[in-house]
């Protein structure tokens, strides 16, 4: 195995409060606490375990986002990867599908895997908890006319470079197999993949010296021979962002015939 | 105080026990006397349980009653057993009120006629507490739990005395308030019992005890009275407000008219009245929080690190809680499994024998400096060689599972045998002397088979310090030795004995040799001024005379 990369997305911290900024359209991002997306953190997982297990792999990881991306990515090689690649947008780009969205996001991965060359596999998280769309791994592999498997539970690699991939289904788990193609196979990593390991002192110290290359938004995509303009209007308009209505509290009832009226009353039974 | 005529525990002698109709199967035959011996207290008969019946507003979900039936011996059974499984009471009647009315009431009653009773929260009590010794009625406060305001500027919450303390972080959350309390048992916990009981927890070292955190308090006395101190709250026609002057402050964050009566309420463990609402203020919710385990060769490594928070993290810093290596075995092995693939990690063999674990916790306003003071907390640590190695959560889930691994101390280490257990306060430099000083006695003194653990608030000087044993000691004379070896340890190096768990049954005996004789003279004229019938709480926290 030569390459592989793992494109990872910093979005707010699954455990926070989220609040909505009205007045931007949108959640509030100030000073929250962001972490990488959970499912990017298991892609990195995987990513390293292949690592460990095939000699000589490269791991990558790269990040779309402000400058607070760095640290994403140095979480990444704390973990072990090898090198980073960040796309660092201005602070006011929003990632979270009010400005950057997976069309665009895969326009500039699809740029990056010609670019690097030699790329075997490329492992997404299953969707962000911030969007929820689960469109990038999808577009990309579309994009570069890649073979690909989602919501994997379970990724073998054989000998002939092909994958065996075990996918999460609402009826159960089906096996597929990506059989080399000259193209990377491009796999979403589900919950049941993996657990992601901590960083621990000695990687993280490695980390800090481990090489991450910098490239804007606008160079990155005059390189590849993109439109910015393109890239950066989103396909998908927000109409509105609100938060759910609270939920009503319950009533206790204080015996099966109190429950029964009640029911009646709200003409729920008969 | 109460002449104990017979020993707790293991081997009680028997008292005539005046008028009630007990049942002879359970009942330990304990008396309780008035302070000035005048008078002995009983317990509940069917007469009283008509009383109450009459004066509560739900009698069938307010009386457990068992004084003339064996139909509900079971869940009598939850309330008279503790969470250590080392004290058994025998209580036939369990009362559930659901307004401080009731309480006063309730409580009224059982000062006239000289009814002993013993007050209930979450029954976690780790010194035998909150169960009663005999058959005093069980007041438990499960019924009043109540979350009434927390106010947006003062973040001060005001709160029933029966609400679970889980209840009450989840509510100031979603306010934006951190509850400033955090202990292990919050599932099940009430914040009354907590606050009777000065609970420390792990957020002491940041954000102080309860003496500084509550500003509030309504208390019912043993006569029945309501002293409402410092608060505003009413749980609906409480028409007892007799004493309530329409000037009194109300959930202030300061307020110097008077003797700060309600610090005698917190640590009071229940034995001078019973706390019925208090109001809490708690600090804004911290934007960030960064958690890394350490591993550290030696205490003197600890040090080192101890002091780095104060340079690196300062006032980011929430917690210190350290864990030895036994304790983690345990956890590994009799543990819920949270963290388990860090535990393997953490307990494989490495480059130190039996390294000693260090959880740190940070937590701040600004999420990218405080992960930037992290970074450079651990670097340094790592660069000087004070830390062997380090894990550091990348997110949620992992903070939690750190912190699992810390909370899972306690029921690992009960589900591991049987357990003499301790908590301690020292010098900081001193925190491991104990343990390996206790190690090296009970080596001494032949008794073998135990496994002592340590794990506790470092910062505070707090150690928790368990034995554990493979088999139920029934010998009661071993555990006195070894509660022995353990105390004297601490006493001679002027530690406390109970750092936070409290007195409860199981401290008492020690009160003479560690309190100054005035400070227990005027702590047993206190407990004659506020409750002179001695209804509450009877045989706990004061010493025998």
């Amino acid at each position: 195995m030569r390459k592989i990369l793992v494109p990872i997305k910093r979005v707010i911290d699954y455990a926070q409060k989220i609040r909505v900024d009205s007045s931007k359209g949108g959640v509030q991002l100030k000073n929250v606490k962001m972490s990488m997306n959970p499912f990017c953190e298991i892609a990195v997982e995987e990513a390293i375990q292949l690592k460990e297990k095939n000699k000589g792999a490269e791991v990558v990881a790269i990040s779309v986002g402000p400058k607070q991306c760095t640290e994403t990515i140095r979480t990444a090689l704390a973990m072990g990867a090898d090198r980073g690649i960040h796309i660092e947008t201005k602070p006011d780009v929003r990632g979270d599908y009010i400005d950057l969205q997976p069309w665009a996001i895969a326009n500039l991965l699809k740029g990056i895997v010609e670019k690097e060359d030699g790329v075997d596999l490329v492992l997404l998280g299953k969707q962000s908890i911030d969007s929820d769309c689960g469109q990038t791994g999808p577009l990309l592999a579309g994009l570069l006319n890649a073979p690909q498997a989602t919501f994997a539970a379970n990724i073998e690699r054989d000998d002939d470079g092909s994958f065996t991939v075990e996918r999460e289904t609402d009826t159960g788990t089906e096996t597929i197999k990506l059989n080399a193609s000259g193209k990377p196979a491009i796999i979403t990593c589900d919950l049941r993949l993996n657990t992601p390991r901590y960083p621990t002192m000695p990687n993280i110290m490695k980390a800090k010296k481990k090489p991450v290359e910098t490239i804007s938004l606008e160079d990155m995509v005059k390189d590849l021979g993109l439109d910015l303009d393109e890239v950066l209007t989103p396909k998908n308009e927000v109409v509105e962002v609100y938060e759910p209505p609270p939920r009503k509290e319950g009533e206790t009832v204080g015996s099966v015939d109190e429950l029964l009226s009640k029911l009646r009353e709200k003409g729920l039974v008969a | 105080m109460f002449p104990l005529t017979s020993r707790l525990r293991f081997g009680l002698r028997y008292c005539t026990y005046t008028l009630s109709k007990r049942r002879s199967s359970q009942h330990h035959g304990i008396c309780w006397y008035t302070t000035n011996y005048s008078r002995k207290l009983r317990g509940p008969t069917a007469q009283d349980v008509s009383y109450f019946r009459s004066i509560l507003a739900r009698p069938d979900k307010s009386v457990l009653d068992g004084t003339a039936t064996h139909d509900v011996m079971d869940e009598l059974q939850k309330y008279n057993i503790d969470w250590t499984k080392h004290y058994q009471g025998s209580s036939d009647l369990v009362l559930r009120p659901q307004t401080t009315s009731e309480v006063s009431s309730i409580l009224k009653y059982c000062h006239e006629n000289y009814i002993g009773i013993t007050p209930q929260g979450g029954n976690t009590s780790l010194c035998g507490a909150a169960t009663p010794i005999s058959n005093e009625i069980i007041l438990s406060m499960e019924y009043m739990k109540r979350i009434y305001k927390l106010d947006e500027y003062s973040g001060i919450l005001t709160c029933d005395a029966g609400c679970i303390l889980q209840s009450l972080h989840d509510y100031a959350k979603e306010a934006g308030y951190l509850f400033p309390l955090d202990i292990g048992s919050k599932g099940t916990c009430h914040i009354g019992g907590n606050v009777s009981t000065n609970a420390g927890g792990h957020h002491f070292f940041r954000f102080g005890g309860l003496h500084g955190t509550v500003v509030g308090m309504e208390v019912v006395l043993a006569d029945g009275r309501v002293l409402r101190m410092n608060i505003d709250a009413d749980d609906d026609n409480d028409d007892d407000c007799t004493h309530r002057f329409q000037y009194s402050s109300a959930s202030l964050r300061k307020d110097n008219t008077g003797y700060d009566l309600k610090q005698l309420f917190i640590g009071g463990e229940g034995t001078l009245g019973i706390i019925t609402k208090v109001a809490v203020a708690c600090p804004s919710l911290p934007m960030s929080k960064n958690v890394a385990l350490l591993v550290c060769k030696s205490y003197t490594d600890v040090l080192q690190v101890l002091k780095a928070t104060k340079e690196e993290l300062g006032e980011t810093l929430s917690a210190i809680e350290l864990i030895d290596w036994n304790t983690m075995k345990f956890v590994q092995e009799y543990g819920s499994g949270i963290g388990e693939s860090l535990i393997s990690e953490l307990l494989s063999p490495g480059a130190t024998n039996q390294p000693l674990f260090i959880l740190v916790e940070s937590q701040g306003c600004d999420p990218e400096s405080d992960s930037k003071k992290m970074d450079a907390f651990l670097t340094g640590l790592y660069e000087l060689s004070a830390i062997e190695n380090g894990f550091l959560a990348q997110d949620s889930t992992q903070i939690e599972q750190i912190w699992g691994i810390r909370e899972n101390c306690n029921p690992s280490v009960a589900r591991a045998g049987f357990v003499h257990k301790f908590d301690v306060s020292i010098g900081i430099e001193s925190y491991m002397e104990v343990a390996e000083e206790v190690r090296v006695a009970l080596n001494t003194a032949n008794l073998s088979n135990l496994t002592v653990c340590v794990w506790g608030h470092v910062a505070d000087g707090n150690a928790h310090i368990n034995i554990v044993s493979k088999q139920f000691d029934k010998d009661v004379a071993t555990a006195e030795r070894i509660e022995n070896i353990v105390y004297s340890s601490v006493m001679k190096r002027r530690g406390s004995i109970s750092a936070e768990h409290g007195i409860g049954q199981s401290k008492r005996k020690y009160m003479h040799q560690i309190k100054d004789g005035a400070v227990l003279e005027l702590m047993s004229q206190m407990k004659n001024l506020f409750d002179p019938h001695s209804i509450l709480n009877p045989g706990k926290y004061l010493p025998e005379n």
